[in-house]
């Protein structure tokens, strides 16, 4: 008995060891979650460039692509013509990338708008671009992950591992591709190879479930730029370590609703923002984003 | 990317028993793991990197055996699997377990074992020259609380050691060793496989919800007694952080195994999240594993 005692004793003596990468880490105390752009129907593919602008779309009746100006905060539609995309991000050449859900087509926009179709026929749900020039785009409804090669060569490089293949991204050394399962509870990484194939597919991440669900609603994804995977989820966004290992929670905007998309933004790319429904939600953390620096 | 950075918190993450702390100090080696000029000395041998693994595709892991003077390749022979391998099989490490069951093994307080060293699978860099760091599946394949660890076990590394040696199936005669996530892995292989594996050491051991084990005292309590004899070690200084308390969760699987009346071993000393006490102990650890009597 007195061994327990001693314990107990012992344990309120120790401080946070060298393992903790908990939320502590990187929420900051008073720092909560504040709108930053609303009067949306269903936001999403919230994507970045490298002076910390954000970039987002709205699939449901959105005209194309809007900014969150990283100086004014000011939202403004960037680009229009270019209704039901779902997926967003800026590739090594400069132009976007998107899947325009609505026209069933992977696509690529020069910042004057000159659209380029990469992909048609495609059920897209969301993308990730490498610095090598590979685009991996998720398909829900076939469990399909396609890969456009920089030649511009279409691979299905994987089917049939992800029940509902949602959220896409890749690590820091971009040879670890991940993607949130939205009708299950893993988040699934493979090894991207040098031709951008992708191989060992596993379940490598649990997210955690909501009180009697199966599901964890994995949905959009994005990188921290020490490796961690900030995924959006029913419960909020699920923070993964470099050894796949749930870390942290961080809550909704807004408890009863959903978060479906996330990037870091912002001037030091410190700032995480969320696509909440009808709002773009963001606050600052003490660590930053991967994509644009 | 910072890769110095990144490098440090996945060492962090992954080898930080390696950092001691003050109350580790009093955990030293005695005798039985020093080697002795009297006793015969088994031979280890590294194997060619364990590449083409089914269960868990697309790793690479280093791994080693160690075959005592005594192996005699008529009898089935004892075999003990160590988790993290290289820090157990390492001649000036914190365990030198070729060295104990040298002793042991001579003085006839173990059986004769054959060890098995294996690391966690790791996933190499397409780029050879790249410098960034394998990504680690060693959470993956240890926190998880599934039989993927054990099939891999059973269905890879005993046969492929089997085409050398005479290893016994008696699943009496066959114990698993581990250091926290490494020490739930042990205790994993043999709760999911209790006919192949029956004899469990585990120091520090995460039975914390790193991947959902922190389950295992509600699961020891209500699931029918398993054939297992398990020697736990934590200490009271071990870490407490997000995925929970060790000293807690190892006094948490500790009070179940004794509530069903497992054949179980706790031992709590003031130790952090660090080998030594488990490395100083280890002789009479293994002595009351291997014990003949119940």
């Amino acid at each position: 008995m007195n061994r327990f005692i001693a314990a107990f004793i012992a344990l309120y003596s120790v401080s946070a060891s060298a393992q903790d990468t908990n939320l502590h880490e990187y929420l900051i105390e008073g720092e909560s979650w504040k709108p930053a752009a609303t009067g949306f129907d269903f936001t999403d593919g919230l994507c970045c460039d490298e002076a910390g602008n954000l970039f987002f779309t709205d699939v449901k009746s959105g005209e194309g692509i809007y900014k969150i100006d990283v100086e004014s905060g000011k939202t403004s539609l960037a680009l229009k013509d270019l209704p039901g995309i779902s997926g967003l991000q800026i590739g090594p050449d400069g132009r976007f990338y998107a899947c325009q859900n609505k026209m069933q087509r992977v696509i690529a926009i020069t910042p004057e708008g000159e659209v380029e179709e990469l992909l048609a026929g495609i059920k897209c749900n969301d993308l990730v671009v490498t610095k090598a020039g590979c685009v991996y785009v998720t398909e829900t409804p076939t469990k399909q992950i396609h890969l456009i090669t920089p030649e511009k060569k279409h691979i299905i490089a994987d089917e049939g591992s992800v029940n509902r293949p949602n959220g896409i991204t890749v690590s820091p050394d971009e040879r670890t591709l991940i993607v949130s399962d939205h009708g299950g509870k893993h988040v699934w990484a493979w090894q991207i190879a040098d031709d951008g194939t992708l191989s060992a597919a596993a379940p490598f991440m649990t997210m955690w479930l909501p009180v009697g669900k199966e599901e964890a609603q994995g949905d959009g994804a994005t990188t921290e730029k020490a490796g961690r995977f900030f995924v959006t989820t029913a419960l909020g966004v699920q923070i993964f370590d470099q050894a796949g290992r749930l870390s942290g929670i961080i809550a909704k905007p807004v408890a009863d609703g959903k978060v479906v998309s996330a990037e870091f933004a912002g001037k030091n790319h410190d700032l995480l923002f969320v696509a909440a429904g009808d709002t773009i939600y963001s606050r600052k953390l003490k660590v930053s984003g991967y994509f644009g620096q | 990317m910072k890769p110095a950075i990144l490098c440090l918190s996945l060492a962090l993450a992954i080898t930080s028993p390696l950092l001691g702390g003050p109350q580790d100090d009093i955990y030293t080696l005695g005798p039985d793991s020093q080697p002795r000029a009297d006793v015969p000395q088994g031979k280890v041998t590294q194997m060619p990197p364990w590449e083409n693994s089914k269960i868990f595709p697309g790793t690479t892991r280093d791994w080693w055996i160690y075959v005592p003077a005594q192996y005699d390749a008529s009898k089935p022979t004892a075999v003990m699997v160590f988790c993290d391998g290289a820090g157990f099989v390492k001649p000036d490490g914190s365990f030198r377990a070729p060295t104990v069951f040298d002793n042991l093994i001579h003085s006839g307080e173990m059986p004769v074992t054959i060890g098995i060293f294996i690391q966690p699978g790791s996933f190499p860099n397409a780029d050879a020259k790249s410098k960034a760091k394998p990504r680690s599946n060693r959470s993956f394949e240890y926190d998880s609380l599934s039989d993927l660890y054990a099939r891999f076990l059973l269905e890879e590394i005993l046969p492929a050691v089997s085409k050398d040696y005479n290893l016994t199936t008696d699943p009496d005669m066959r114990a698993i060793c581990g250091n926290s996530s490494g020490g739930i892995c042990a205790f994993t292989v043999a709760w999911e496989r209790p006919d192949e594996f029956r004899k469990v050491v585990s120091h520090i051991g995460s039975f914390t919800n790193i991947r959902g084990g922190h389950v295992y005292p509600a699961l020891v309590r209500k699931a029918e007694k398993k054939p297992l004899r398990v020697f736990l070690q934590d200490g009271s200084n071990d870490l407490d952080n997000q995925f929970g308390n060790w000293p807690l969760a190892n006094q948490d699987m500790a009070a179940s195994l004794k509530y069903a009346g497992y054949d179980y071993k706790f031992i709590l000393g003031q130790g952090t999240h660090n080998p030594k006490h488990g490395g100083s102990m280890f002789p009479d650890t293994l002595r009351w594993l291997w014990r003949s009597e119940k």
